[in-house]
Parts: structure tokens; C-alpha cells; sequence
């Protein structure tokens, strides 16, 4: 298919395509007043029934944690494809040396870079601690954690340089975050199955409202996920990096 | 209020012109960093603080920086 | 006002379809299918929003006073971390085909060509 035929049949697609966004455009509720039946309930009747008072943690975990099961498994694939990938052609030991292109001068990290890593490295993964800690009651969770400590990582590596960071940030032990994680959410939601109750039924004491460990199973489940996006973003930010790194065999520099 | 929120999603649209129309992909992971803050302003002024601190995390930091290491790789191929 | 929203969402799904249509460097391409992705977050959080209401957070507020739908928040939610794994596996399988085919353009690497109209 030659470049303007598909360029052509991209143009008639969207002529069509055209008058039934306008027709779905005008049919939708209009902004500002939505048609919210869920979601106000889940609303009134969420923070008494799970003493809970972040909503959204609330629909993540407990009203409708089958999703975030499907969610988490589609992470865990995610992230394992791109590492089967990556380390299937390469192998899995570390490159002792960064790759240099001809001709480009390898200049040393600057003092500034380095200081300010080091300074705010810490102070992030903090940060990240305290949203992965508070789902339950002000905005955060296990994802927005999780993704906020990964790239709390990246800084430990501008901060302390390659070779240090792979020292600091053992392959092994993501890898076994990642899968960990995962294997302790669907136990959160098997374990209520073997006491006699369903799927990820909220079995354990609920606490009290506005309070850090509310909310019974959500708390473990939230570590879960927390553990496993650290896990799998740490994988993948490892692995993308080990790709610019010289190989073993080449001995001509 | 309906002025700020109007402004942001005309802003996000032309972050995401900006994202397509940036053809050379190493100037293209600038505007994916800066089509990530506009839509995490726009996701804080819905009323949406948990999405926005995802969206900022992941769309300003980790995905530019996996663009950025892939782009790295590929030149380090092809020239080395 | 009352359908910019739905607008938005729908040029930014059909402008990341065109700059996938027209690309000539799969990184590029990547980019686009995560504008497209945006597009689906900017509708799911627009049927959500209301008037003057706050946040699903009762830590300030009593529950009960008025507040945006919490469901369509979660799912743009997962679907943000998620979706940027899925881009780091797209990212990784670029690398592949660099490696593999020595080019990166969409339009060279058609299959099933002889060698006479390459």
C-alpha cells in the first residue's frame, strides 16, 4: 500500500468519522452535569461502610479491586516482555564499561548535578513513602507511590554514577518486588476465598475513619501494589540503561 | 473557574499537536515532558489530585527518560 | 463549554492517528499512540467533573458534600501506569527492529518485498 493510498483512505475515514463525533459530542451528558448514579452513592455510602476516606483508593481496592487485579497482571506482563526481550539477546550479566561513541569526548559528571541528586534523592523517596503510607486518607496510593519512588531511583543514579547505582540497586531483588507483588494481591484477593467469605472480602478489622491503617484488606493490598510498580519500573529503568552499556566481547578499546 | 479549565484543555490539545508535529524524536521527548505537565495541570483543575500526581510522576520523568535511553541505544548501534 | 471536552478528546485521538498514519520513525510513532492514549483520559475525567463540586477526598470535608465521581478516576488511574509500561515494551521492541533491520522508518519495512522493487 502505497504512501498516498493510505494517506487517502486515512482522509475518507475521518470524514466519516466526523459528523458522528459531533452527533456523540451533542448526545453526551453535557461537562459540569454528569449523569453520576455510581458515583455519588459510592460517595455517601463509601466512607461509613469502609471507614475510608480517599474514594478513589476506595473503588481501586475494595469496590472494584477485580480491575486492579487485571490491571496489575497486565503490568506484570508489560514489564516482563520488555526484560525477556532486552535480556534474551544481551544476557544477563552487567557491562563494566558505558559505550562511547567515536569522537565524542566522555566528560566527567558535574558537581552541581551530583549535589542536588544527593540532596533530593532522599527527600523523594520520603515523599513517595509518605503517598505509598496515606492512601487511605489524603491523595496517594500504591501506583502514584510507586511511580514517584522509581524515579526517586533515577536520581540515586545521577547521584552516585552507574556502576554504584547497579551496587545500591540489585537486579535481583526488583525482580523479586515485582513478581512478589503481584503474587501478594492475589492472595489478598484468595485469602477472604479460603475463610470462607469471596473474592477479596473486606474480612479484616476496619479501623477508624481518617486514620493511616483504615480500611482492612486495602491497606495490604495498597502495599502490594506499591511493592510491585516499584519493582517493575525499577526493572525497566535498569534494563533500558544496561542497553548503553558496552559489551564483554568487544576488546578494542 | 470555567475560564481555567477552558484554557487547559485548549492547552492540551496543542500539547498534543506539538507531540505529533515534532517529527525528529529527539525533540519530540520535550514535548511529551511538556504535554505531561499540561495534562497534569489539567487533571488537578478536574478535581483529580491522585491522577495528577500519577500523570506528573510518569509522564515528566519516566517516560521521557525511557525515550531518551532507547534513542541513546539506537544511535550507539548503528554508529559503534 | 458544554462539549469542549468531548471536542478535545476527539481532536487529540484523531491528530495522534494522523501522526501514526504519517510517521516515518517508529519512536516517533510511540509518541503519538501515547497522545492517543491522553485522549481517552481527558474524556473519562471530563464525563466525571461537576460544578463546583470537590475532590473524592472527605479528609476536610464532611461525606456528603457534593463531589466528582471517583470510579472514572480510578481507572485513568491504573490506565496511566500501565499504559506507561506497555510504551516500554513498544520502546524495547523499536530496539529490536533497529537492531535487526538497520532502519527505523515504517514505510521501508513492509513485508513480503522481493529484492527487485525494494
Amino acid at each position: 500500500m502505497s504512501t498516498r493510498l493510505r494517506l487517502a483512505l486515512f482522509a475518507v475515514a475521518q470524514l466519516c468519522l466526523l459528523p458522528a463525533i459531533w452527533k456523540i459530542a451533542r448526545a453526551l451528558p453535557p461537562f459540569g452535569n454528569p449523569i453520576e448514579i455510581y458515583g455519588r452513592s459510592i460517595d455517601t455510602l463509601g466512607p461509613p461502610l469502609r471507614h475510608i476516606s480517599n474514594m478513589v483508593s476506595a473503588v481501586n481496592f475494595d469496590f472494584r479491586g477485580l480491575d486492579t487485579v487485571g490491571e496489575e497482571f497486565m503490568l506484570l506482563c508489560a514489564v516482563t516482555g520488555a526484560v525477556t526481550l532486552l535480556r534474551g539477546i544481551r544476557g544477563e550479566d552487567r557491562g563494566a564499561k558505558a559505550e562511547r561513541l567515536p569522537g565524542r569526548p566522555l566528560l566527567d559528571r558535574a558537581e552541581s548535578t551530583i549535589l542536588v541528586a544527593r540532596v533530593f534523592a532522599p527527600l523523594i523517596l520520603l515523599f513517595g513513602l509518605y503517598m505509598v503510607l496515606h492512601a487511605t486518607v489524603t491523595p496517594g496510593g500504591g501506583f502514584q507511590g510507586g511511580v514517584i519512588i522509581a524515579s526517586g531511583l533515577l536520581l540515586v543514579y545521577l547521584g552516585e554514577g552507574y556502576d554504584a547505582w547497579r551496587c545500591l540497586a540489585p537486579s535481583r531483588v526488583f525482580d523479586a518486588m515485582e513478581g512478589g507483588g503481584s503474587l501478594l494481591f492475589l492472595l489478598c484477593g484468595l485469602g477472604p476465598m479460603a475463610a470462607g467469605g469471596v473474592f477479596m472480602e473486606n474480612l479484616l478489622p476496619l479501623g477508624s475513619i481518617k486514620d493511616v491503617f483504615s480500611g482492612g484488606l486495602i491497606v495490604i493490598e495498597n502495599a502490594s501494589v506499591a511493592i510491585a510498580v516499584i519493582g517493575g519500573f525499577a526493572m525497566l529503568f535498569l534494563e533500558f540503561m544496561e542497553e548503553t552499556r558496552a559489551a564483554e566481547t568487544e576488546n578494542e578499546r | 473557574m470555567t475560564w481555567l479549565v477552558a484554557l487547559l484543555l485548549l492547552l492540551a490539545a496543542a500539547a498534543g499537536s506539538g507531540v505529533v508535529l515534532s517529527r525528529d524524536p529527539r525533540r519530540q521527548i520535550f514535548a511529551i515532558a511538556a504535554n505531561g505537565l499540561v495534562l497534569s495541570a489539567l487533571f488537578f483543575a478536574l478535581e483529580a489530585p491522585d491522577v495528577a500526581l500519577s500523570e506528573l510522576a510518569v509522564g515528566t520523568a519516566a517516560t521521557p527518560l525511557m525515550f531518551l535511553v532507547i534513542l541513546a541505544a539506537i544511535r550507539m548501534d548503528r554508529k559503534g | 463549554m458544554s462539549v469542549l471536552p468531548w471536542l478535545v478528546a476527539a481532536w487529540l485521538f484523531c491528530v495522534g492517528i494522523y501522526g501514526i498514519v504519517t510517521s516515518r520513525n517508529f519512536v516517533h510513532l510511540i509518541g503519538c499512540l501515547s497522545v492517543c492514549q491522553s485522549s481517552t483520559y481527558v474524556l473519562l475525567l471530563g464525563i466525571g467533573y461537576q460544578w463546583g463540586a470537590v475532590a473524592p477526598i472527605f479528609y476536610d470535608h464532611p461525606p456528603g458534600t457534593p463531589a466528582v465521581d471517583p470510579v472514572v478516576q480510578a481507572l485513568v488511574l491504573t490506565d496511566i501506569v500501565v499504559g506507561a509500561t506497555v510504551t516500554a515494551l513498544l520502546l524495547a521492541m523499536a530496539l529490536q527492529v533497529s537492531r535487526k533491520h538497520e532502519t527505523l522508518d515504517p514505510q521501508k519495512l513492509r513485508p513480503f518485498i522481493d529484492e527487485g522493487r525494494r
